[in-house]
């Protein structure tokens, strides 16, 4: 592939359990990924929305998607995308 | 061995997931005092009754144990299955998706059969803490009056150490929730004297 994907930008409706740190760690988990950031935006009785954001090389969206599912979490949008061809050395 | 420890992570994942530590602490406590009483009732009834073969007492309490624990093993499981059942509906509501296959859903499955053994066994476990002394009398190592002592002694000490749990976990005197646990057994003995009593008059 010539193009993938460095950072991503999620809006993610997750459930209560599990917490902050447990999810961050799971998504940092998945190959490709480098780092992850989750933030609270918002708390209810059983969900959180939370913005996370992922960076790494070559994100597989379905990959993330799925392992969010697999631990009650439903992606609400995707808020910013950076693609970039393999060999660019730019920073966007 | 690596296997085994993802399974232990897993396990745990679980019951951090559906808080099931506090229910599964409730039901050790509640039915383990159960099983502790039913005991104590059937042992000094056997003494108010002058039961002098520990094979009459043993089977007795091993039949309540048998019972106690067949009855937590199936009320716990049926109960539970049909709370998280409704946990997992409400959640889905919420997040406006289905939790199929997810780790809520897999944890839903496994916390049942979690809370079923707790809830049978715990009974079990602390009606043969009081038994053992009888089973020692069946094999004649020491008479049945000094095992009616000894038991009764095994059981107080049982509720005490439930009461003292208790008072750890709400981080009070723990020495004053071992002794309303022991009250409780009073109140038994008290009762059972008083038709003992009764009915050799």
């Amino acid at each position: 592939m010539q193009h993938s994907i460095r950072r991503l930008v999620l809006d993610v409706l997750k459930l209560r359990d599990p917490p902050l740190p447990e999810f961050a760690s799971t998504l940092c988990s998945l190959p490709n990924i480098e780092g992850v950031k989750v933030s609270l935006v918002e708390i209810d009785q059983n969900t959180e929305s939370v913005k996370v954001i992922m960076e790494g090389n070559n994100i597989n969206l379905d990959t993330v998607q799925k392992m969010m599912k697999d631990h009650g979490a439903v992606i609400h949008s995707v808020d910013e995308v950076v693609v970039q061809k393999k060999d660019s050395s730019i920073n966007l | 061995m690596e296997s085994l420890s993802r399974v232990i992570d897993r396990i745990r994942l679980y019951i951090e997931v559906t808080h099931i530590s506090d229910i599964a602490r409730r039901y050790f406590v509640k039915n383990g005092m159960d099983g502790s009483m039913t005991v104590l009732g059937i042992i000094l009834g056997s003494w108010a009754a002058r039961v002098e073969n520990p094979y009459i007492i043993v089977m007795a309490g091993l039949g309540a144990c048998l019972a106690m624990g067949v009855s937590g093993l199936f009320g716990a499981y049926i109960t539970e299955k049909a709370e998280r059942k409704k946990i997992i509906k409400d959640l889905e509501e919420s997040i406006l998706s289905d939790l199929e296959g997810s780790l809520q859903q897999n944890a839903s499955e496994f916390v049942p059969t979690l809370a079923a053994l707790v809830d049978g066994l715990s009974p079990t476990l602390t009606a043969m803490i009081s038994l053992v002394p009888f089973i020692i009398s069946m094999v004649k190592i020491i008479s049945i009056w000094d095992s009616y002592i000894v038991s009764i002694i095994l059981t107080f000490g049982t509720l005490f150490a439930l009461g003292l749990y208790l008072g750890r976990i709400a981080r009070e005197r723990m020495w004053l929730y071992g002794l309303q646990m022991v009250a409780a057994g009073v109140v038994i003995a008290f009762v059972v004297f008083v038709l003992g009593g009764m009915q050799t008059t």
